[in-house]
């Protein structure tokens, strides 16, 4: 019996390890690339440290343009979404019970249509509402930021309301009724007491709406025009040749999200602490998690040690010159390649020997240049490495024929 | 029906009211249910310059639908063999992908939700949360690093010593699946997290305490419970894996499309838009019908969805 718990507990920790590999290991490569000298993001071999794919990154026009496109769409969905989210949920407390369901499952829906379609469709609906209205294709329906904004709040309004949704089922509406029994109007009941209860879930949903408004691709690549965000500049770039650079950009947004996460689980537990210690009711529900946070703060640890990694990385930064180290790697790159050149010579002489001991043959010269290629590998596998599949036109293989 | 306005009303007051109607009205009406169906009545017209759209050539048509059964008019095949595999691959790729999502997440999910919360799952739920900030291409990206020709998985097998030669894992499609996999765990994770959460601790001690081996409290107690979550769970990562857009791009082989990317081109390349609104109607409405079906083949309920 007590083996048998032991080997489960031995293939828990395993599947943990596995699945936890799974999940953080491609984000932790992909951060170290950012950090390797090759042109081509990769881990292994390792060359020399350097910062430099930082420089490249800031130096990026395109990027930069994407960002502060990302941001005035993220803006501009966080708003649209917020609101709709709200209105979407507060009807649905109070609609005809019988369309209930028909309600919920329209405003759910845009959760689970593929985001190619809303943006396909928001597209075809803005460009024949500007046809039918007579205006220039330059016009506001036609423009890349109107477009993606409502395409996005499409199903980001869906994901704000399930959030006001769990918050609301917890409202009292006794509170409501008791303001408007002491006159209170509408709007001031609904402006003091259910406003100030939903400001919680107003926040969360405002960070999760431009979170998914930052990230998306597939409604984006549709309808963003002249205007393309981050995503959009990203894609691009990944598909069409990359350099270390994106995985520099990735690191930052991985040290972002750490500190945002961490700042957040921190602030969660002082609330924690502070409703135990102030108010008595809520002290009895969270009294046996007390020892627990005295007994240390893991969060806050991590986040001291992120902050110490930063500032030594930027001390590292100012002492350390990665040229030296990348001029030895080329030295020792060009010594091996004319390693390389002479074995080719020294087999392309020998096969020449026997050739003229063997007396003229008409198929020497197609043999000749086929012997090295088994032996030498690609220099630099930056190009090509993957079968061209960065090369433009392989990706339209199948495309359209007509 | 008035009845139920002036009460509306009554509770709301006439200017948050008209505001809450007006705002839901320009959601569901013009956000969602309009531009579905100015898709659907695009899909059925003919391929036209913009000129000439609302003339008299403007007329109703099936040709789009036609070709993606039949193909080009004049092509060798009897069917659209190239289009309509393609379809096919996706649609069994991304089942291919719900399960293994499914068969990756169950354990962990059970374990999170059985387990007495405390320190060490609140750290587990929060790594398990942040790669899901990282944008979607930065994670295909960084699979591209991984399953690459000059990866790291082909370099560390290489040093072993237990491949000659590394392996092609993009043209195999294996890191397409990983990739859309990994996209995809946390809408799998959560909901039945969240619903073997509220499974009382009771039912499976007492299933134990009668000599029910592991298998049988999972087959009987747990999974028939979680069963809401379970489908919610599958319903989103295929849905989204067979819309997915961006892991194909980036981490598809060239030999092999997913469906989205030909509309895709139909669009940005072939400048057909009908045609490409043809070809996302046929991919919404499959994959409403399968599920829809699968929801009735598990006998859940729509509204079980996004809790």
């Amino acid at each position: 019996m007590k083996s048998e718990s032991y080997l489960l507990k031995f293939f828990l920790v395993a599947y943990l390890v596995v699945f936890f590999g799974y999940l953080l290991g491609p984000l932790f490569v992909m951060s170290i690339t950012a950090f390797n000298s090759p042109g081509f993001p990769r881990m292994t071999p390792w060359e020399c440290l350097t910062f430099e794919w930082f420089d490249v990154l800031a130096e990026d026009d395109r990027i930069i343009e994407g960002i502060k496109n990302s941001f005035i769409i993220g803006i501009g969905t966080v708003i649209l979404s917020v609101i709709m989210g709200l209105a979407g949920a507060l009807l649905l407390t109070q609609i005809w019970p019988k369309l209930r369901a028909t309600y919920y499952t329209v405003v759910i829906a845009p959760i689970l249509i593929p985001g190619v379609v809303l943006g396909i469709s928001t597209l075809v609906f803005w460009d024949r509402i500007n046809i039918m209205l007579g205006f220039t294709s330059d016009s506001l329906f036609n423009n890349g930021i109107f477009l993606t904004i409502l395409g996005q709040s499409t199903f980001i309004a869906s994901y704000c309301m399930l959030v006001f949704i769990a918050r609301l089922q917890r409202f009292d509406t006794g509170l409501t009724e008791a303001a408007l029994d002491l006159g209170a109007t509408n709007v001031q009941a609904f402006r003091k007491i259910l406003l100030p209860f939903m400001k919680p879930a107003i926040g969360s949903a405002a960070v999760l709406a431009f979170l998914a408004s930052f990230e998306n691709y597939n409604t984006t690549t549709f309808t963003f025009g002249k205007f393309p965000t981050l995503t959009i500049e990203l894609a691009q770039k990944v598909r069409y040749g990359i350099n270390p650079s994106i995985s520099a950009l990735a690191f930052i947004i991985i040290v972002l999200t750490l500190i945002g996460a961490l700042a957040y689980e921190i602030y969660r537990r002082r609330q924690q602490l502070a409703l135990a210690n102030g108010a008595p009711l809520s002290a009895v529900s969270g009294g046996f998690q007390l020892p627990r946070i005295f007994r240390g703060n893991p969060a806050a640890v991590i986040m001291v040690l992120l902050a110490l990694g930063g500032f030594s990385t930027i001390w590292f930064a100012q002492t350390y010159s990665p040229t030296e180290c990348k001029l030895d790697v080329r030295e020792q790159k060009r010594i091996i390649q004319n390693q390389r050149i002479l074995e080719i010579q020294q087999q392309r002489q020998l096969q020449q020997q026997q050739k003229l001991l063997q007396g003229p043959d008409i198929f020497g010269g197609k043999k000749a240049p086929a012997a090295p290629g088994n032996t030498t590998r690609p220099q630099n596998p930056g190009k090509g490495s993957f079968g061209n599949i960065f090369a433009p036109k392989n990706l339209d293989k199948t495309g359209p024929k007509d | 029906m008035g009845g139920i306005f002036r009460d509306f009303f009554d509770r709301n007051g006439a200017g948050l009211g008209i505001f809450l109607l007006v705002v839901v009205g320009f959601w569901v009406v013009i956000l969602i249910i309009l531009p579905q169906l100015s898709m659907l009545d695009f899909s059925f017209r003919h391929h036209l310059p913009p000129p000439e759209m609302g003339g008299p050539k403007d007329t109703y048509t099936i040709e789009h639908y036609k070709y993606l059964v039949l193909g080009a008019p004049g092509a060798d095949t009897s069917y659209n063999v190239v289009d309509l595999g393609v379809f096919g691959r996706t649609l069994i790729a991304a089942l291919f992908v719900t399960i293994l999502d499914l068969v990756l997440c169950y354990p962990l999910a059970y374990y999170l939700g059985q387990s007495k919360g405390g320190g060490f799952v609140r750290v587990l739920v929060l790594l398990l949360i942040i790669p899901y900030w990282i944008n979607e291409i930065l994670r295909a990206f960084a699979f591209r690093i991984i399953f690459g020709e000059s990866g790291v998985i082909n370099e560390v097998l290489l040093t072993m010593g237990l491949i000659g030669s590394p392996i092609d894992f993009i043209r195999a499609n294996i890191a397409l699946y990983a990739g859309l996999g990994y996209a995809y765990i946390l809408l799998m994770i959560f909901p039945i997290y969240n619903v073997i959460e509220s499974l009382d601790r009771n039912q499976i001690e007492a299933a134990r305490d009668m000599g029910a081996p592991w298998w049988r409290i999972h087959w009987r107690i747990v999974i028939p419970y979680a069963k809401p979550g379970i489908s919610s769970g599958c319903t989103m990562v295929f849905m989204l894996s067979a819309g997915a857009l961006a892991a194909p791009q980036i981490l598809g082989g060239p030999s092999s499309l997913w469906f989205t990317q030909i509309i895709y081109q139909w669009f940005n390349q072939g400048g057909n838009w009908p045609r490409g609104a043809a070809f996302a109607i046929v991919l919404l409405l499959t994959c409403i019908v399968i599920v829809l079906s699968m929801m009735r083949l598990f006998k859940v309920k729509i509204g079980d969805i996004g809790k």
